[in-house]
């Protein structure tokens, strides 16, 4: 079109008055606020005001039904120094890195089984997505089923079928197993996210550049370690980082497998926070567990805003 | 020989997917002696429906199923029509501090629920919503608008500024060129973007949990989650209602497939 390649920045809605409020709020200002007024509206009243609050509350020592009492960082100071916190921390980041260094592998098998010439690839895309789009709860309660001491099929096949085991395994409520068993339910729901990413990533690599390798005789190995990796850095990062905020973050799986336990063995941060808000009703630090990690988890937040934002522009 | 071991990578990934949900369904299908015997661990003998019967007459299943499709219903609608007006303004309107908002959604989109749940909460107890559904339709936009809008954005961009403009031309109004030009073309995207916010008000846990303690307002996921008994017959009905909460979301997920795996990869990696 004649139009497009003669387009100049500002020619679509240069119409023939331009009044003094046209240039200082924009030339589309009345519909642009019009439509982003309903999300400002409830980005403010459902994420920004609750986000201020809970971190005045973080300073207060609040009872559930009292009013709160200001106390400075008194919160955040005790929780440092209070070992119970402190377990849930170290927990938090081997749940966290463990379950994302495993479904980056398994994502990245997966992108390249699926990126192969195999039958019915959009079929098994497809099914692969499942554990993704089902719901998370329902997972976990198939799991806690299958992990079940007695009669869950997991110690069945170990003992009674391939006989590698004498006796079955508790592996929810032994401190050995129970931390890799919720790692294992969480990298089950996440992998087909990184997935279908990578291929997506995958198939926006030239093949020209598959081409070209070929011909300068590199293997499928070299071809993987030189074309397709470097092609993927920004998506895997991109991947990479929201998986780290929604694992540390993740409530369900662990709360409904394990509730922390045994013993304080698989205890998370969310799970934490909710305990001491709802089971100690200790508001306060209860939101202080939540914002202790809020530095780290902010820097993280910004570099990938900004990497979304360019992966978008790319 | 690569094409067996990429033949034998999907037959393993395959199993490791598919099992849990073969293994819920036969559960929910076997008799309370087959599952206490382990006899036939792997297929129902007799195929009974008892655990159907039980958790529709004699547990508060159908009230939560009703509960789950009003609130993920309301709050779909709300965040797709919020969603793809504010998706548009930013993808497209110029207007001071369009890229401040921009941002904005993004960063709300990352801001996890489990930092915002007891200010909600509080909130929600304010408005005289908490122990209602209408609390969680009005709480459950905190995490589907932002996310809906900026798959939306993505979506919006890659639609050619031309064909507004040769609308415009034409002597459409702005507002007409969105409405009659560029939302149709977005439509695929507005479904996935819909279906989304529909499996995650659908799925959502965590909120549900703390606003609601009338047994008879749950929703589906902390309805399920309150069957762990430890008892064996217990088993059973939860296993049915854990694949009757799953249905609608993998029905609307097969026949909408195509759609959804699109907009996920549009709406996080690529535009």
């Amino acid at each position: 079109m004649a139009i497009s390649t003669a387009r100049l920045p500002g020619t679509l809605a240069a119409r023939p008055r331009r009044t003094g409020l046209r240039r200082w709020l924009g030339p589309d200002y009345r519909l642009g606020f019009l439509f982003i007024a309903p999300t400002a509206v409830l980005v403010l009243a459902l994420v920004a005001y609750p986000f201020g609050y809970a971190i005045y509350l973080s300073l207060t020592r609040k009872y559930v039904g009292m009013p709160p009492v200001f106390v400075g960082l008194e919160n955040y100071v005790r929780l440092t120094g209070d070992g119970f916190f402190r377990r849930a921390v170290q927990n938090s980041l081997v749940f966290t890195f463990g379950s994302v260094g495993v479904k980056l592998v398994i994502g990245m098998v997966m992108a390249l089984v699926l990126n192969s010439r195999i039958r019915w690839r959009s079929f098994w895309t497809g099914v692969l997505l499942i554990p993704w789009v089902a719901p998370t709860v329902v997972s976990a309660l198939n799991f806690l089923w299958i992990f079940d001491y007695s009669l869950g099929v997991l110690n069945y096949m170990l003992v009674r079928v391939l006989h590698v085991l004498p006796q079955g395994v508790g592996w929810l409520s032994e401190p050995g197993t129970a931390m890799a068993s919720v790692i294992a339910v969480n990298i089950w729901r996440g992998f087909p996210f990184f997935g279908i990413s990578f291929l997506a990533g995958m198939k926006a690599i030239p093949a020209e550049l598959y081409e070209a390798a070929a011909v300068d005789g590199a293997g499928p190995v070299q071809r993987f370690r030189h074309v397709t990796l470097p092609g993927l850095k920004t998506i895997v990062i991109i991947v990479v980082l929201l998986s780290t905020i929604w694992t540390f973050n993740d409530f369900q799986i662990v709360y409904i497998l394990t509730r922390g336990g045994p013993g304080g063995a698989t205890q998370v941060l969310p799970v934490f926070t909710y305990e001491m808000a709802f089971g100690a009703q200790r508001l306060g630090e209860a939101i202080a567990v939540a914002l202790y990690m809020l530095p780290a988890m902010a820097a993280v937040i910004i570099v990938l805003a900004r990497y979304m934002r360019r992966g978008r522009r790319a | 020989m690569q094409t067996a071991a990429t033949y034998g990578f999907l037959g393993a990934l395959l199993l490791v997917v598919v099992f849990p949900f073969y293994w819920m369904t036969v559960t929910s299908l076997k008799s309370e002696e087959q599952m206490r015997s382990l006899l036939s661990m792997f297929w129902p003998t007799p195929v009974v429906l008892d655990n159907y019967r039980q958790l529709l007459a004699r547990t508060d299943f159908l009230a939560w199923f009703g509960n789950s499709v009003i609130v993920a219903v309301s709050s779909t609608f709300v965040a797709t029509a919020v969603g793809t007006l504010g998706a548009y303004g930013l993808a497209r309107l110029r207007f001071l501090g369009r890229a401040f908002m921009s941002s904005a959604v993004l960063i709300t989109y990352l801001v996890p629920p489990a930092i915002l749940f007891i200010p909600l909460y509080a909130q929600i107890r304010a408005l005289g919503l908490a122990d209602s559904r209408a609390g969680l339709i009005a709480a459950y936009p905190s995490f589907t608008v932002p996310f809906v809008t900026w798959l939306l954005m993505g979506y919006f961009e890659s639609i050619p500024d031309e064909l507004e403009e040769s609308a415009m031309i034409d002597g459409a109004t702005r507002f007409g060129a969105f409405w009659r030009v560029v939302l149709p073309l977005a439509a695929p995207g507005v479904l996935a973007a819909g279906l989304y916010a529909f499996t995650q008000a659908w799925n959502e846990f965590l909120y549900a949990l703390v606003f609601i303690t009338d047994v008879k307002l749950r929703t589906l996921p902390v309805g399920l989650s309150t069957f762990i008994t430890g008892d064996v017959y217990g088993w059973g009905y939860l296993m049915a209602g854990a694949v009757l909460t799953t249905l609608p979301v993998i029905l609307a997920y097969i026949y909408l497939q195509r759609y959804m795996v699109e907009g996920l990869t549009a709406g996080s990696v690529k535009g």
